[in-house]
């Protein structure tokens, strides 16, 4: 059955992008139902996986168009980047630096080894970039991969209830922490509390692949 | 109808074209960035240095933008072949990423606010 996987795909998309328009809860976000819903199919179809990604390789190379259009709230919003600028870099900063030390930290305190150590401290940077960094700190970069979904999923999941819990509901403090958390999954998140916020969010993303491509390694050289 | 389609379509080819030439540069210069940020970049770039350009891509970009889950779904499911991963002790792992990905959103978004805050302060 060729196409399934890029039919299920559509299908399951229409109607978790319904189901979260109804149901606006923070777990239910299109990523997340879709995913569950698609990976509980394929297992109990026990439909191929490799078929399945070669079904949805038109969806895949869209992807990169959807990342390049990124840019388009980015420009609309470029006099409010301009205006925070110093506020967005100390959150970057602080952002990047946090998630590497934290998870240095926490991987030493339930003592995991260290190759495993070195893929999962760029989670919150986007893909290519966390993978990337992996290989240069000696991790997997496969398994990078891994762990930043992991890290952007949860985030999405969970990050709205934190947020607002702490009260945090300024459009740069949503853009900035979505941003640098959650690299592209925050960015279409922070898209849901409008433009200005995403703008922010794109912005941040961008500046934390750069900055823990410097961080990482420095980090890794001085504390191991 | 159909005129409109094909004009959205037309536009999400030009985005397309975007990611097509960031991966170029990418491969030529063996860049330890993607294509798709590189390409965003260029995107940024032409839509500030040529105005009218934002015409000819807005309707496409708009579509993707409201649609833009769907299209990280595969790379999501993308997750399932390392379940084993999960199992055992890996669930640490998991614990682990979890927590430090939420120190990030909210001392991010926290330093942020002290420095917001401490700016607008200081103007009065």
């Amino acid at each position: 059955m060729k196409g399934f996987g890029l039919a299920l795909t559509l299908i399951v998309y229409v109607f978790a992008r319904k189901f979260y328009q109804r149901f606006s809860y923070p777990f239910f976000v299109p990523v997340l139902t879709s995913t569950v819903v698609i990976i509980s199919v394929l297992f109990i179809s026990q439909y191929s996986y490799e078929q399945y990604m070669k079904d949805v390789s038109p969806i895949t190379e869209l992807l990169g168009a959807a990342i390049v259009a990124l840019g388009y709230p980015l420009f609309k919003q470029r006099e409010v980047i301009k205006t925070h600028v110093v506020p967005i870099l100390s959150g970057v900063i602080a952002g990047t630096w946090l998630g590497i030390e934290s998870g240095r930290l926490l991987s030493k305190a339930f003592g995991i080894e260290e190759l495993l150590v070195y893929s999962l401290l760029p989670k919150s940077v986007t893909m290519p970039v966390a993978m990337e960094i992996a290989d240069e700190i000696g991790g997997i970069p496969s398994l990078a991969a891994v762990f930043v979904m992991v890290a952007g999923i949860s985030c999405v999941a969970i990050g709205p209830y934190l947020l607002k819990w702490l009260r945090l509901h300024h459009p740069l403090e949503i853009g900035i922490g979505y941003g640098s958390a959650a690299h592209v999954l925050g960015t279409s998140k922070s898209l849901e509390f409008g433009e200005e916020a995403a703008a922010i969010s794109s912005v941040s993303m961008t500046l934390c692949a750069i900055n823990a491509s410097f961080l990482a390694p420095v980090i890794i050289a001085l504390f191991g | 109808m159909v005129k409109q389609a094909f004009c959205i379509l037309a536009q999400i080819g030009v985005l397309y074209l975007h990611y097509f030439i960031g991966s170029l540069i990418q491969k030529g210069f063996d860049l330890p960035f993607s294509g798709s940020i590189l390409g965003m970049l260029l995107f940024f770039a032409l839509l500030t240095v040529w105005k009218p350009f934002e015409r000819f891509v807005e309707k496409g970009a708009n579509v993707i933008l409201a649609h833009l889950p769907l299209f990280f779904t595969p790379a999501t499911v993308g997750v399932m072949i390392y379940f084993d991963l999960f199992k055992g002790s890996g669930v640490l792992l998991v614990i682990i990423t979890i927590l430090s990905t939420l120190i990030v959103l909210v001392g991010s978004a926290y330093t942020t606010r002290l420095v917001h805050k401490a700016r607008e302060r200081a103007r009065g």
